[in-house]
């Protein structure tokens, strides 16, 4: 063994996690795959073949599962599960539910490969699966919740860590989300109505859709920043009461937001302005959580110059603060009119999903896998490489898609001076085509980056000394 | 919990202490400024909540104290625009198309309002800029199948128009059997001095003057239904049949389209966005199809 105190990291249940941090890899390969085909696709529309199961209606929503739920669930899983036993000193509450949540997990993903090529979708946005999977999911759910408050109960340390509270608060509210969002009535095994209808559903749908922006992808993995930054960077966590004081803003205002994905629609007015202007208070919380990461590593920047690792924490930092920062401006009305519809909230989606969530996620693995076998990684260099190409990549595909998203609003807009629309919808569409482009190019250069990261994982598990010892 | 004299302190507290750094906590203060911003960003929410649309309440909503609404917008930037093009419009109203295209100002207008109304309505089959597509005439050369003048370009907009193109081949519920498609084949091959077999040409030939009738709607010399006679009769200007000695073609000019077009027929139509197509009842007001006739006018030079 080559750390001094195995003991105490016997009791840990290290399995599930090792097997949720592969199919994490395997899935983020995945779900950067289809991702990247899709912007080829809409740069060559002639890249769908002809073929109903490569469509992009199909696979857009195969993506989006993909990346968020198959690869982000995975990687909260597994390190969910890491962070609560060592924070808790304590093994998973239940090896049943815990082997329950992994299989489950996967054979949803599968579920779904499975159904969207096939055109089976109930039509809401990152909640495309049909009633039976929304069953599982459910069961999987709870099963979840229960082993991760068992761990907390019978923890051996006196105080819950906060990366605890933000897990926990993600796991709950989106247990709320999913059951209230996919509430309908089946009427065969692959199809159902849903319980509400018209600006009802509009608003339930984004309630949702909002929420697991601000739960799944925000909460969770600010838990799991709490963890694996200060644990990386060898420093004290910079301000407990910054945690407390955020964590509770976040969690209240968060769930005032979903409105202001409908402004100018059926919604009423006021439901318009209590979005926009919860957005505008949820800036300084949701800032709170890069606050306290970067703080963290304040004294230890000299580390940057040789810690890859950490180097991918703290440029998630960053892009996780200009996301919140060009959140709340997008959801002004006058801001929304020029975005809303266009390539700039795909730019600002993809800013959060590959430059925090992709990111931080890709530093917690490297920083896991390694102790999770007992080991140290096998290149360092190869995380470096990892690291620019996942930059280079998320850079040139924002940039790209904030030009062409303007662009296409400002475009829209235009009048000639008489009055009249000075381009029609084909022309905006000529005029996205290069920085289409530029965005298939900078999605296919971070996919080579998750493959320079399967490679090094892959070699690292190899070198283990004692892959099954510690399993 | 906090020790507000020293601030720098840990919380005192420690976790995950088996391996590697363990973690702990200080206990700063909140930053000043994001305590600040914080809380005028909460102020800013209030003040908008007062000037807004803003609270649910149990009959109703908080109107806010600007009486904005989002319809009310609406309908004021539209009643603007509508104003500003108000004098143009009534003008356009009243002039034929004739007198509207020779006042250079209002053409410019009515142009800049065709444009628009022809790249969303128009582009999908004429292409952009009217440059047309196969089965999809191209409006940017003087080869008219229903004629060029604005009288004719507005009447093909307004009420749209069909061309029918029978099928000739027997087993296309037609009267002519392979060796005579290929003979008409090869005789409008010639038409447009495109290499072809002679002695099959002039079997075509008879063909299209005789027992086929291609020359009832194509005209005795082939050159359409604008151009050509029949025995010295002018045609019926509104079969749109195309002239075949021009090198230009709908359905394209080789010798397996031609043979396809012969043998199988072809069907165009140009839906009807005055009165009405398939039911969906008027697509175009007449305003914007006196716009876009002169519009389309102008791509090709125009006639008159």
């Amino acid at each position: 063994m080559v750390h001094a105190s195995t003991p105490p990291l016997e009791m840990y249940d290290y399995g599930v996690i090792k097997k949720f941090s592969i199919m994490a890899i395997i899935y983020a390969v995945v779900g950067f795959l289809v991702g990247d085909l899709l912007a080829w696709q809409l740069t060559f529309p002639d890249l769908n073949f002809d073929s109903p199961y490569l469509s992009f209606g199909r696979l857009r929503p195969l993506h989006t599962s993909a990346v968020i739920f198959a690869f982000g669930g995975s990687v909260l899983f597994a390190t969910s599960y890491y962070v609560v036993q060592r924070t808790c000193k304590a093994r998973l509450f239940s090896s049943a539910l815990t082997n329950f949540t992994f299989w489950g997990w996967n054979i949803i993903v599968l579920a779904v490969v499975i159904t969207y090529p096939l055109g089976l979708s109930q039509g809401k946005e990152y909640a495309e699966t049909i009633w039976p999977i929304d069953v599982l999911i459910t069961l999987v759910w709870v099963a979840y919740f229960i082993n991760f408050v068992g761990t907390l109960a019978k923890r051996k340390e006196k105080h819950i860590y906060v990366a605890n509270w933000f897990y926990l608060a993600f796991i709950i509210t989106v247990a709320v989300l999913h059951l209230v969002n996919n509430a309908a009535v089946p009427v065969n095994w692959t199809d159902s109505y849903s319980l509400y209808s018209g600006v009802q559903d509009a608003m339930i749908q984004w309630w949702y859709g909002h929420n697991a922006v601000g739960f799944f992808l925000t909460a969770a993995f600010l838990g799991l920043m709490y963890y694996f930054v200060p644990k990386q960077a060898e420093r004290p966590v910079y301000s407990y009461r910054l945690s407390i004081v955020h964590f509770w803003a976040i969690i209240f205002l968060y769930i005032w937001a979903g409105p202001h994905h409908l402004h100018y629609t059926a919604l009423p007015d006021w439901a318009s302005t209590l979005g926009a202007t919860f957005s505008i208070m949820l800036l300084l919380p949701s800032w709170g959580g890069m606050i306290n990461g970067i703080m963290t590593l304040s004294g230890a920047w000299h580390k940057l110059r040789t810690d890859p690792v950490l180097r991918f924490f703290i440029i998630s930092l960053s892009f996780y603060g200009m996301s919140t920062f060009e959140g709340p401006m997008m959801s002004i009305k006058a801001v929304n009119a020029l975005s809303h519809y266009t390539d700039w909230t795909i730019g600002h989606v993809h800013s959060g999903a590959l430059g925090w969530v992709a990111m931080v996620s890709f530093g917690a693995l490297y920083h896991m896998v390694p102790r999770l076998y007992g080991t140290t990684i096998y290149s360092k260099g190869l995380i470096n490489l990892h690291f620019w190409l996942s930059t280079i990549g998320v850079v040139l595909y924002i940039t790209a898609m904030w030009i062409s998203g303007v662009m296409q609003g400002l475009m829209w807009r235009a009048y000639d001076e008489f009055g009249n629309l000075t381009y029609s919808f084909a022309e905006t569409v000529a005029a996205m085509h290069p920085y289409y482009l530029i965005r298939s190019v900078g999605g296919l250069v971070f996919l080579l980056g998750s493959l320079v990261m399967v490679y090094n994982v892959y070699k690292t598990i190899r070198q283990a000394p004692d892959r099954a010892a510690r399993a | 919990m906090a020790d507000e004299k020293k601030p720098v302190e840990t919380t005192g507290h420690q976790w995950d202490d088996d391996e590697g750094y363990p973690l702990k906590e200080y206990n700063n203060p909140l930053p000043k400024w994001w305590l600040y911003t914080f809380y005028a960003t909460i102020v800013w929410a209030v003040i908008y909540w007062v000037f807004f649309p803003a609270w649910p309440t149990l009959s109703g909503f908080t109107k806010g104290t600007l009486g904005w609404s989002q319809y009310k917008q609406l309908d004021e930037e539209i009643a603007t625009a509508k104003a500003a093009q108000k004098p143009f419009d009534d003008q356009l109203a009243k002039m034929s198309l004739k007198e509207i295209s020779q006042d250079p100002r209002l053409l410019q207008y009515a142009i800049s309002g065709g444009k628009a109304v022809f790249g969303d309505n128009c582009a999908p089959c004429h292409g952009s800029g009217g440059i047309g597509a196969k089965g999809f005439p191209t409006l940017v050369d003087d080869d008219w199948l229903y004629g060029g003048s604005l009288a004719a370009i507005h009447e093909t907009i307004d009420s749209g128009r069909t061309g029918a193109m029978p099928a000739h081949l027997e087993a296309h519920d037609g009267s002519f059997n392979t060796a005579q498609v290929e003979n008409l084949t090869d005789y409008v091959l010639s038409l447009s001095n495109q290499p072809h077999d002679a002695a099959q040409a002039f079997k075509g030939k008879a063909l299209f003057n005789g027992e086929a009738g291609c020359n009832g709607c194509h005209g005795d010399l082939g050159n359409g239904s604008l151009k050509g006679t029949m025995e010295g009769e002018a045609l019926e200007a509104s079969v749109g049949a195309p002239n075949l000695t021009d090198g230009i073609w709908l359905y394209g000019g080789s010798r397996k389209a031609i043979n396809q077009s012969i043998a199988k027929g072809r069907n165009g139509k140009m839906p009807a966005w005055g009165s009405g197509f398939e039911g969906f009842g008027r697509k175009l007001d007449p305003l914007s199809i006196k716009e876009v006739s002169l519009y389309v006018h102008t791509l090709s030079g125009g006639s008159f």
